[in-house]
């Protein structure tokens, strides 16, 4: 029965992966509730966030915060440049042309950062000391409660964003009925380039977050993204509590597996868990606005 | 109602194919010989065999041999995967599992119980075409995205497990030494033989598919591609018509995957991850869906690139992303149809300024 000893300890780096499994998740919905468009270049974001910040960090000697404020600002210019160079040409395209096109987004993305920054994984100094806080008998490092922290946040944020401001309901709008959208003078197009801002933003925060806990190489969005995409269903598809549910279900399930099963099944667990609930429930632990309506 | 002989698709219809996909090669079919049937065997497809036939004779490369022989195996997943995804309408990530199933039947079976490797040829496709069955049943009642996501997920948990399953399968490091491809004891050990051995399975697959998509199934693919409701409204049972497509599209990846991995000699998971899914998916596309020569086109254009693109070691893969982006953009629909339709364009304006000058005069 030692498997079951090592849960508590385990619970915690279950919980920070799973806020930054949540806050990929957030990206994803984000880009979703204004437009029906799944960004495969989500991961990709995150990564960039992470190893931009540690160029400016490292490289050229910026201060922490100066850094990290670039490094969003960075990619989320990426997100804007994505959209108008690749999804802007292909608004009319079909679901399989979208998506091919933002995997080979992701493809140029995660390859050209490892060309310019270096194919090394990186790390970042935690943000506040290294030394881990005990809390009966279970050491967490500080980051996580930042990781915590900030993802909260963001959610508060995201959800005045969608609830509270014309802006978002016009987001909101123009996923719903994209025709009605544009006959009341809401621009489909404008959405759609804010909300990829938004999530690219959203993305580099959750890099730089990761990024002091574990190791970011230029390949390692893409796993990412798509564990965050799994978060997303698993929650209930297009809502920002579902995300934030999915990513933590997510990452607790993924963590807690390694004291039952060999650590090498890990990245298995996550799409076992995907299949799992696309066959038994596909609109997901909260349930969807989109899947029953659409009959997806 | 219906009667139970005449129903659009039966399990054992898959055995038949076998020995009339080798009859096919051989005898002509008995109504092509007085029907109208006939004018659809059109020069333009002898040409393109007599030049398959020519030319590694006459351009005797061995580079070009091995990249024609990549491109062979391409064609034969890509045009599995059009059946699924130009033909059904349905997406699918994680074909390369499939082709990964296929290779790794066959390399276990040679180099662990010493098998033929003609019999181990079958066998891939057996065990890839029983693996789609089981993965199919469940998630194939998914739609767009979401198919495309479990799909994937199938994939990704293939490679997971052939990655921490050493024992079976050799973890990352793979097999090796497996023998090569031999029928009745003529191996096929050159490239220029490897060539007519893969072009020659294609060969078979192609007419075998080119018969299915004329035939009631076929229609029935393209009805469930169109409108599952509608589909199921004139009595077609789209949920078996996509898990037949899917199975059979899997079993040709298994014969791909069994080539691969005895002219390869080496199965290891790099090879089956899903940049290739991506790729294939790719073939098709610019081939264009729902045509049977798109894919085997898409699959030489897109070998032929990736091989240019190596001369450029790190800047290769950055670049290929970008193609295959402005390939999309430009060509959403497939290289053949957007190019065709603008001849057919220039053909009617040349026609009509011929008839106007000839008015003229």
């Amino acid at each position: 029965m030692t498997s079951w000893s090592l849960i508590p300890q385990l619970l915690p780096s279950g919980i920070t992966i799973g806020a930054i499994y949540a806050l990929v998740a957030l990206g994803f919905v984000t880009i979703i509730r204004a437009s029906q468009i799944i960004n495969f270049a989500q991961g990709e974001f995150v990564m960039l966030g992470g190893v931009i910040t540690f160029f400016l960090l490292k490289g050229l000697n910026f201060p922490y915060p100066v850094a990290a404020l670039v490094a969003i600002v960075i990619v989320m210019m990426v997100g804007f440049f994505l959209y108008v160079t690749v999804i802007y040409p292909l608004r009319k395209a079909s679901i399989l042309i979208l998506l091919i096109a933002t995997l080979g987004a992701s493809i140029f993305l995660s390859n050209t950062s490892g060309l310019l920054f270096g194919t090394l994984p990186k790390a970042l100094p935690p943000f506040s000391g290294e030394r881990p806080l005990h809390i009966g008998g279970i050491s967490i490092v500080p980051q996580s409660l930042w990781v915590l922290g900030t993802s909260f946040l963001l959610l508060f944020f995201l959800f005045f964003l969608s609830h509270r401001t014309l802006l978002g309901k016009a987001m909101e709008a123009s996923s719903t009925d994209s025709l009605g959208a544009d006959l009341l003078g809401i621009s489909r197009n404008l959405m759609v380039f804010l909300a990829f801002g938004v999530s690219a933003g959203i993305g580099a925060i959750a890099g730089i977050l990761i990024t002091p806990i574990f190791f970011t190489s230029y390949n390692s969005g893409t796993l990412l993204g798509l564990k965050g995409f799994i978060a997303a269903v698993l929650g209930g598809w297009g809502k920002n509590s579902g995300a934030i549910i999915g990513g933590f279900v997510l990452g607790i399930v993924e963590s807690l597996s390694i004291a039952f099963i060999p650590s090498g099944y890990k990245d298995g667990v996550a799409f076992a868990a995907l299949l799992l609930i696309l066959y038994l429930r596909p609109k997901g632990i909260l349930g969807s606005p989109f899947i029953d309506s659409r009959r997806w | 109602m219906v009667d139970s002989n005449q129903k659009d698709f039966r399990k054992r219809d898959l055995f038949y194919v076998v020995p009339l996909w080798f009859l096919a090669l051989i005898v002509p079919d008995a109504d092509d010989l007085y029907s109208y049937r006939r004018k659809e065997f059109k020069k333009r497809e002898i040409y393109y065999l007599g030049a398959l036939f020519v030319l590694p004779l006459i351009w005797s490369d061995p580079h070009f041999h091995h990249l024609m022989v990549l491109a062979g195996i391409y064609a034969i997943l890509a045009l599995g995967l059009s059946l699924f995804l130009g033909y059904a309408g349905q997406i699918s990530l994680g074909h390369a599992a499939f082709f990964g199933i296929g290779a790794y039947t066959t390399a276990i079976l040679t180099t662990r119980y010493a098998f033929p490797t003609f019999v181990a040829f079958w066998a891939s496709a057996v065990t890839a075409a029983c693996a789609a069955y089981l993965i199919g049943k469940p998630i194939l009642k998914l739609k767009g995205y979401f198919l495309a996501l479990a799909t994937l997920g199938f994939g990704e948990i293939f490679l997971v497990i052939i990655r921490e399953s050493t024992g079976l399968t050799g973890g990352v490091i793979g097999i090796f030494g497996i023998p090569w491809f031999s029928i009745a004891g003529f191996p096929f050990d050159t490239y220029l033989k490897q060539y007519y051995l893969t072009w020659g399975v294609l060969l078979g697959l192609f007419l075998y598919s080119k018969n299915l998509v004329r035939s009631k199934m076929g229609r029935a693919f393209l009805t469930v591609a169109a409108s599952e409701d509608a589909a199921s409204t004139v009595g077609i049972n789209a949920a078996k018509i996509k898990i037949g497509v899917f199975v059979i599209g899997a079993a040709f990846a298994g014969f791909a995957g069994s080539l691969f991995a005895c002219i390869m000699s080496t199965a290891n998971p790099e090879a089956f991850s899903l940049n290739l899914s991506i790729l294939i998916v790719m073939m098709v596309i610019l081939g264009g869906m729902g045509n049977l020569y798109g894919p085997i086109f898409g699959a030489i254009l897109l070998t032929w690139l990736i091989d240019i693109l190596g001369k450029y070691q790190t800047w290769s893969l950055p670049i290929y992303g970008v193609i295959l982006i402005l390939l999309l953009i430009f060509f959403p629909d497939g290289i053949g149809t957007r190019l065709g339709m603008r001849l057919i364009y220039l053909i009617s304006y040349w026609k009509k300024k011929k008839r106007r000058d000839r008015g003229k005069l």
